[in-house]
């Protein structure tokens, strides 16, 4: 079938309203976040806007009679083409589809449509004492769909983990077109260990394995207290160090967060008003709990980061709290400040070691960078080994790109050979399919054959994971 | 000068990590949901036509057209990149490129010529008040319109029949002696939408001790022009602008505008005047320019000693064009609270665009109608009598959507109440 006809027929299936067609609105779905599509931009056949499982299914079961690659995307915020049509095909854009089906207070979940901003779901369930708490730097533009996806996590991993412990069951139409909810058809309840897991096979699939249409999730109880402790190191090694101090005293902080000294020019930057102490790295701990419990552990690593920082804040002012995590969550774009004619890029940015080695990883990058001529900007989820390396270039400069890919190559062979891996959170998606086998080995076959049970003509998300 | 020469084409484009953290933040993204109308997808649009990978055609102007200049996506990028100015760049190299005799005629000749402007409002207001208007849908003359204009047309509704130019003097003197000399930058939306804002404001600034000028042969500060692709336009209104203030020889030029204020700030007029020899002068001229609230908390910090009985449940709506543009919030308020009478209650994001913006109201009515509805049922939920706000378009768009969403409460802009207040005790003088 020709792209005119694909058009037509698609036209035809939802209205003209839903569906993109016109070449120059095509383009604009060439690109996520990642530097990969800013070099090598894809632009699908056409785009598809659903808002109902009926009209998902219907598009699907179209592209897979005619043998037409379909390619899920949520706000584009991922750092690595996934959302991308890198090999053409139909995009199919959930981002509209915002519906909160329902908070079920009493069973502690809610049910989504895809398309649901995290940050606006969190601040639904806000009303109910509720919260999801993985937490993503893309809170306030990811979808909840995209964050299944790539099973998302973020700044509080180190105590609430990420997406995946939290999704309870799935509504998803798979790549043959079949509309299939794993986690029980109507179950409610929270445990489950029926079924072999396809719940959990799907959350980080990226899109491969079929579309989440609706997800059902577990909340917690929104934490009656927080605050936010700043350590302020003069050696960039002290702060690694801290970390495991931390752990050691017997405090497991909902999220410790590293900047290093030109993570923190970037933030002040970009808010003054944020005034972040100008030093080698600084270490964010957040705690919460309950009110008596968040002061208690606050001041033990008051104490346990003062042996080793210049300084420590412990504040659990909400403005300056707000500041602080604000700043950590900025960094991420933030990151470009430090070089006039430079853009921080999405490439080698999640790489995960293990807790023991970031300070080693963080030198290595170091000497990575001087050896390219490379500033990189280092920051990221240190409580868990996420680190995340943010180079700064002028990417119109040909020479620069050459030498950041080889950078980011090296970056992420370090990762392997560290014993950690080349993504902690973001995903493999087209950017990082080349290191599967060395990451996996014989395991992508396997991988490769779940992918072919599901997807058997391979037209849902091709080019991506492997 | 040249498209690709602009420096924010230049220096910007390069600096978008396409992150999507102004997908979310922008008022028409947020009603449309189609990439094509995020400020993400405007800088990638421009870049694409600064690379050469489309055609300057009207196609990408209309895409591109889509962003009502609201500066929340500059202002909350964290790369630091000015995506309303990178959008201006490109609505003025696509005009070039599809030259457009209504457009010529509309922002190169009438809109900068406020005997012109003045005249053709004087005749809209008469045709309304004979009803010729009524006449005109009557016959289907309206249906001539583009689609939802007729209902577009409802916003201009009540227009003034005289401009406070017309009306008020070239000089004010101080009352009470002088302590500044003012010149008043009047305007176009203050002068022909909302001439009582400017009748309070000269008498506010007067009683406050100040001398006022309005100069003779004053044109539009440019805004309307940067908007719509005539980037040479205003670059000649504002060198005009510029000369004619330098004579006055004033302390302060205030405004009660804040789109006036917001393209007459330094970093404006650098991005208007790029490529003249006017950029010192410029400068200077900014570093006078002043939002009338501000100069009124800040410089003058005045104290209303009059009392009223009268009491006044008044809500805030922050004008993008002050709080994106220039960052001011709270001398507004402060004013507000300043005057006796006033309760100040706060309405939910007070700071999201009202969706009016100078003619997008009229030109993308749907969409400005949709992001106005959210607007006032935040502001009906404050149970205010008074909606202040400091932009004569907010004004106008605001007006509107009381009318829409049948809500009594009057729209003003805090120096009318101000005003109103004083008048109850006048000054001795
Ligand atoms: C500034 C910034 C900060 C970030 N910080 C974090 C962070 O702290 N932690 C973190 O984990 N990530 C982070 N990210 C990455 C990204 O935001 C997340 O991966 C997010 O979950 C992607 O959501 P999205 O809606 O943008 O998905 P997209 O980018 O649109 O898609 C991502 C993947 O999910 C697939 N997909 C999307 N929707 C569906 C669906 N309904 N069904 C099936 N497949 C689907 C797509 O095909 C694609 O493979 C950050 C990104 C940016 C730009
Ligand atoms: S303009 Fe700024 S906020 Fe928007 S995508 Fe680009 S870098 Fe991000
Ligand atoms: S200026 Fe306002 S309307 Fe235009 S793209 Fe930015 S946020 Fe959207």
């Amino acid at each position: 079938m020709n792209n005119l006809d694909i058009k037509k027929e698609l036209v035809k299936m939802l209205g003209p309203d839903k569906v993109l067609t016109n070449d120059l609105d095509l383009m604009y779905y060439s690109y996520d976040s990642s530097f990969l599509t800013k070099l090598q931009p894809a632009t699908p056949t056409a785009v598809v806007l659903p808002v109902s499982t009926a009209a998902v299914q219907q598009v699907v079961r179209f592209a897979y009679e005619n043998g037409i690659n379909i390619i899920p995307r949520g706000a584009g915020t991922g750092e690595t083409g996934g959302c991308v049509a890198t090999e053409g095909g139909i995009v199919i854009d959930l981002s509209r589809w915002r519906e909160i089906v329902e908070i079920d207070v009493n069973n502690m979940q809610v049910m989504v449509r895809p398309g649901v901003i995290h940050a606006d779901l969190n601040d639904e369930l806000a009303k109910f004492n509720l919260f999801f708490p993985p937490d993503p730097g893309s809170s306030k533009m990811c979808t909840v769909g995209g964050m299944v996806a790539n099973n998302a996590s973020g700044l509080r991993a180190v105590k609430y983990w990420t997406t995946e412990p939290y999704v309870l069951g799935l509504e998803v139409v798979t790549p043959t077109g079949d509309v299939i909810i794993t986690g029980g058809q109507q179950a409610r309840c929270i445990k489950n260990v029926s079924g072999l897991n396809l719940t959990k096979l799907m959350v980080g699939s990226e899109g491969v394995l079929g579309i989440v249409t609706l997800i059902r999730l577990r909340c917690f109880p929104r934490p009656m207290a927080r605050g936010i402790a700043m350590a302020v190191f003069d050696h960039l090694d002290d702060a690694p160090a801290t970390v495991l101090d931390v752990y050691q005293a017997g405090v497991l902080p909902s999220g410790i967060e590293i900047l290093d000294g030109s993570a923190i020019k970037a933030v002040n930057d970009f808010k003054p008003q944020i005034n972040l102490p100008d030093a080698e790295a600084i270490l964010l701990f957040e705690v919460d709990g309950n009110p008596p419990g968040v002061e208690f552990e606050g001041q033990i690593i008051k104490e346990v980061a003062g042996r080793r920082a210049r300084q420590v804040e412990w504040s659990t002012d909400k403005k300056r709290m707000a500041e602080l995590w604000e700043g950590r969550s900025i960094t991420a774009t933030a990151a470009a400040r430090v070089r006039s004619d430079g853009s921080r890029i999405f490439a080698g940015e999640d790489i995960s070691v293990p807790i023991s080695k970031v300070a080693e990883v963080l030198r290595a990058i170091r000497a990575l960078g001087d050896k390219y001529g490379i500033k990189v900007v280092n920051y990221g989820h240190i409580g868990d080994g996420n680190v995340h390396c943010a180079p700064v270039i002028n990417p119109e400069q040909p020479h620069e790109v050459e030498l950041v890919q080889k950078l980011v190559d090296d970056i992420h062979l370090l990762a392997i050979e560290m014993n950690g891996s080349t993504t902690g959170e973001h995903g493999v998606g087209a950017a990082r399919r080349g290191y599967a086998v060395l990451e996996h080995g014989p395991a992508v076959e396997y991988m490769k054959k779940v992918k072919a049970a599901f997807d058997p003509k391979g037209i849902m998300n091709p080019g991506k994971l492997f | 000068m040249e498209f690709r020469e602009l420096p924010p084409v230049k220096e910007q484009i390069m600096k978008c990590v396409r992150c999507g953290k102004c997908r979310e933040l922008c008022p028409v993204f947020g009603e449309i949901g189609i990439e094509n109308a995020s400020p993400r997808g405007h800088v990638f649009m421009v870049q694409m036509l600064r690379d050469g990978k489309v055609e300057p055609t009207s196609e990408v102007y209309e895409r591109l057209g889509q962003c009502l200049m609201c500066e929340t996506c500059s202002a909350n990028c964290p790369s630091g990149i000015d995506v309303h100015e990178l959008n201006a760049a490109a609505r003025a190299y696509l005009t070039q490129n599809n030259p457009n005799r209504g457009k010529d005629f509309l922002y190169g000749n009438f809109w900068t010529k406020p005997e012109l402007m003045k005249q053709s409002i004087k005749l809209a207001s008469l045709a309304q008040r004979m009803g010729l208007q009524k006449l005109a849908r009557n016959i289907g003359l309206t249906r001539l319109l583009p689609g939802d204009l007729k209902d577009a047309e409802k916003i201009l509704e009540h227009i003034p029949p005289r401009s406070a130019r017309s009306t008020l003097p070239a000089f004010t003197p101080a009352q009470g002696g002088t302590k500044y000399r003012v010149g008043y930058f009047l305007g176009c939306g203050t002068d022909f939408l909302s001439p009582e804002i400017a009748q309070a404001t000269v008498n506010v600034l007067s009683r406050n001790g100040c001398e006022v000028y309005i100069p003779e042969g004053l044109k539009c500060c440019g805004l309307p022009h940067i908007a719509n692709g005539k980037l040479d336009v205003a670059q000649q209104l504002t060198i005009h602008n510029i000369n004619l203030f330098k004579k006055l020889n004033v302390d302060y030029i205030i405004t009660d505008c804040g789109s006036c204020s917001a393209t007459l700030t330094e970093k404006n007029l650098h991005f208007v005047l790029q490529g003249t020899t006017y950029q010192e002068e410029a400068a200077d001229f900014a570093a006078r320019v002043m939002d009338l609230t501000v100069f009124l908390v800040d410089v003058l910090d005045i104290q209303v000693d009059v009392h009223t009985d009268r009491k006044w449940r008044v809500t805030y709506h922050d004008p993008c064009h002050l709080v994106n543009a220039q960052g001011i919030t709270a001398q507004p308020r402060e004013l507000l609270r300043r005057i006796p009478g006033v309760e100040l209650v706060e309405m939910p994001q007070a700071a999201s665009c009202c969706g009016g913006s100078g003619t997008y109201s009229v030109t993308h009515h749907q969409v400005s109608m949709q992001i106005l509805d959210k607007k006032m049922s935040n502001a009906v939920s404050t149970g205010a009598d008074i909606l202040a706000t400091c932009c004569p378009s907010c004004i106008m768009q605001l007006n509107f959507g009381c009318r829409r969403s049948n809500w009594d409460a009057e729209v003003l802009h805090p120096v009318v109440l101000l005003d109103r207040v004083y008048q109850q005790a006048p000054a001795a003088v």
